[in-house]
């Protein structure tokens, strides 16, 4: 018969041993990815993990130069930066309205936002292209980034989270004689800061990944094109060098990766809270 | 996988938009009345020219070089700007997004496309073809290309581009395996292939003899050896393709027969050619574009001896050869003479004899330009890459009217792995030869008849 404390270990045990197992079925890929990144087009033929040096690093030097990652990183660290702050803001503000005020019409305008998220991208590819060519501003930053300015799924993410906040603390602040802005920023931005972050992460991610329509609205000016542009120009029809494909997409991991890093306790805040408004 | 789905989505999307503004219904915007003089305009104001192209790593630098040559010494102040587009599909994707949104000042001034988008071309309102430019310029080039490489850019009976990076299908082979059965040289039909595997077996060798299944590439030139079309219309290149023409000549019947023979006989192992199989050296034979010999040399890594061969023939009353293929270039019209004199210059440059021998020699593609390959840059390449010495033979041997397979973008896709699926399962299925006729043609007229919808 098993005492309580032995049950409780053996969960453990299991539990840690499935997440380990899990975890690294999730990061193989990633693995695979790094440690491809260092092997000889000859060496990658073999089925053989690992690399024979960590030493070679002419893939990421051929990655570079054929992809230009470096001048790619760039303009897609500019358009995810700018994307990713200016859908944030546009989402706690329209959040903000959705859970604080009451106005007529406001549930169709919510369900509106609902429905934005059931239409597929690339159903808008088109529409969307004319309009950014209307406004003139293709081969532009604005041009890759102005689609990802609004966002239905954080709008409404946000919404719930501020739905869990106590009304009371905006009537407080409201006696106190400070404005809604006021509010949102030195109160509810702060307190929601595990939930933004993980939206923050989470947008920079799929913006800095986009392919297609960056694509399409850079397609007149070359230094224009993003990272993942970049490293399409590295995977040629005739011959399949996937160590330089890996090596470019170890590159392009790397600002999501920092940004993880230093991003990832709150992140996990933002996770347990949600588990708790749940 | 998710990326090329939402490509090829999007591709779907645009195309069923934009089939109904057929540049051939429309108005006809070029080839009219040739002006008197272009040269004298050309040069007296300086020109950008944007130029799309899907070169990728080595290719892409080629393309690079190429350009920054024109650029510097053109006497006409042209300057060129290239703008990698993703691959084929994507840069299709984007023209034809260009142009279903009627925004034809973003359309480039040069574009390469491969086969699969040239129906897409043909569609394009500001589409400027080479039967177009040559009645607007008065000067016919056509008799610089080889025939067949340029045969492969006509549709509807019309040139629509010029040959650039061309490549033909051919048989690499495994020397060392070969010759430890016996052979001194590489198959020649299904049935030289039947024999080597029996020869292999007897001289204790498990390597598997030879592993593919076609497709739309390689089948067209297999039926094409034994006098039939895939489809109408010489394959879709003179009329869109909307009916099986191999069904009732009975050529599909015939090819189906001897790739059944293969496998029966072990020979085959039915699937996609695995090239690091090849590169293993646990398979013997493979088909591939010759394009790919520096990579091959590259990833064999001098582990057995390469060698090359003509594409295997059905059975030996087949004629021999395969179509070229690759991607070309293609114009379009931006309503300017001067740009459009410049386009012209542009485009000679790239597909002229030194051009397409610095081109061919620095990627693995072949000179589409008559001449070219006897050029000291190529004949060096030649001495060091023996192996592409069998393309030349290879496109003298194809028949003139040999075509590849052109099926209307629309269903360009699904035609591919259709053919693919239907052969595969003709063979796991253990269906008779008439049952995979059968099946060839309820997988494929389908589709063509998708288009024949379409085109009504």
């Amino acid at each position: 018969m098993m005492t309580r404390r032995q049950k409780r270990i053996t969960e453990d045990v299991i539990v840690s041993v499935i997440a380990i197992v899990l975890g690294l079925i999730i990061i193989f890929p990633i693995i695979y990815a790094v440690l491809g990144a260092f092997k000889t087009s000859h060496e990658f033929l073999n089925p053989k993990l690992l690399p024979n040096s960590f030493k070679y690093l002419k893939n990421f030097q051929d990655a570079l130069r054929k992809g230009n990652l470096i001048r790619y990183s760039v303009n897609s660290f500019v358009i995810a930066l700018i994307g990713t702050t200016v859908r944030l803001v546009f989402s706690i503000l329209a959040a903000y309205a959705f859970a604080y005020y009451d106005w007529k019409g406001k549930q169709i305008c919510f369900f509106l936002v609902l429905g934005t998220m059931m239409i597929p991208g690339d159903i808008l590819l088109i529409t969307n292209y004319i309009t950014v060519s209307r406004m003139h501003i293709l081969n532009t930053y604005l041009a890759c980034m102005i689609t990802s300015f609004v966002s239905g799924s954080q709008m409404f993410m946000l919404r719930q989270r501020f739905m869990s906040i106590p009304k009371d603390m905006r009537e407080a602040a409201q006696i106190d004689g400070y404005g809604d802005l006021y509010y949102i920023a030195r109160i509810l931005v702060p307190i929601s800061k595990p939930v933004l972050t993980t939206l923050f992460v989470q947008s920079f991610i799929n913006i800095w990944n986009a392919y297609l329509w960056p694509l399409i609205v850079t397609a007149g000016k070359a230094n224009m094109r993003t990272i993942m542009v970049g490293i399409t120009k590295l995977n040629s029809w005739e011959s399949e060098n996937y160590e330089l494909v890996l090596a470019g997409v170890c590159i392009s991991l790397i600002p999501s990766l920092i940004l993880f890093i230093i991003m990832r306790r709150n992140m996990r805040k933002g996770g347990m809270e949600g588990a708790l408004v749940g | 996988m998710k990326k090329t789905l939402a490509i090829v989505l999007a591709v779907l999307l645009i195309v069923t938009s934009f089939v109904s503004c057929n540049k051939k219904a429309a108005t006809t915007t070029t080839a009219t009345a040739a002006p008197a003089e272009v040269k004298p305009v050309l040069g007296s104001e300086p020109v950008k020219l944007i130029f799309w192209h899907s070169g990728a790593e080595n290719d892409g630098v080629a393309i690079d070089n190429l350009v920054k040559k024109f650029n510097e010494t053109n006497q006409y102040q042209i300057t060129v700007e290239p703008v990698f587009q993703g691959q084929y599909a994507d840069s299709l994707a984007v023209m034809m997004s260009m142009s279903a949104a009627g925004n034809y000042e973003e359309l480039p001034d040069i574009m390469q496309i491969a086969t699969g988008g040239i129906s897409g071309f043909y569609d394009c309102e500001k589409a400027f073809s080479v039967d177009d430019a040559i009645a607007y310029f008065g000067e016919d080039i056509k008799s610089n290309y080889l025939t067949g490489a340029l045969g492969t850019w006509v549709y509807k009976g019309e040139q629509m581009a010029l040959p650039f990076a061309t490549s033909t299908t051919i048989t690499y082979y495994n020397k060392d395996l070969l010759k430890k059965a016996g052979w001194d040289h590489c198959p020649d039909t299904f049935a030289d292939i039947i024999k080597l595997a029996a020869d292999m077996k007897k001289a204790g060798i498990t390597a598997t003899v030879y592993q593919d299944v076609p497709t739309t590439s390689t089948i067209a030139p297999w039926l094409g050896q034994l006098g039939s079309y895939v489809m109408n219309g010489k394959n879709g290149t003179e009329e869109d393709g909307i009916k099986l023409e191999c069904i009732d000549n009975g050529a599909m019947k015939t090819f189906l027969t001897e790739w059944k023979a293969m496998s029966d006989a072990g020979a085959l192992v039915s699937g996609s050619p695995q090239k690091n199989d090849f590169y293993a050296g646990n398979v013997a034979l493979i088909t591939g574009t010759n394009s790919g010999v520096t990579d091959f040399i590259d990833k064999i890594g001098g582990k057995f001896e390469l060698g090359t061969s003509t594409f295997f023939r059905v059975n030996d009353k087949a004629s021999y050869g395969a179509t070229p293929q690759g991607s070309a270039l293609c114009m379009f019209d931006h309503d300017s003479d001067v740009r459009k004199a410049a386009v012209w210059e542009f485009i000679k440059f790239l597909t002229n004899a030194e051009s397409q021998a610095e081109f061919g020699a620095a990627t693995g593609y072949t000179p589409a330009a008559v001449g070219a390959t006897d050029l000291p840059i190529y004949q060096e390449y030649l001495a060091t890459h023996p192996q592409q010495a069998i393309v030349s033979e290879q496109l003298a041997k194809t028949p003139a009217d040999m075509r590849g397979c052109s099926p209307h973008s629309v269903i360009n896709a699904d035609f591919y792995f259709g053919i693919q699926n239907a052969v595969k399962d003709f063979l796991s299925k253990g269906l008779s030869v008439d049952e995979g006729v059968k099946l060839v043609n309820d997988t494929l007229q389908p589709l063509l008849d998708q288009v024949a919808l379409l085109v009504d």
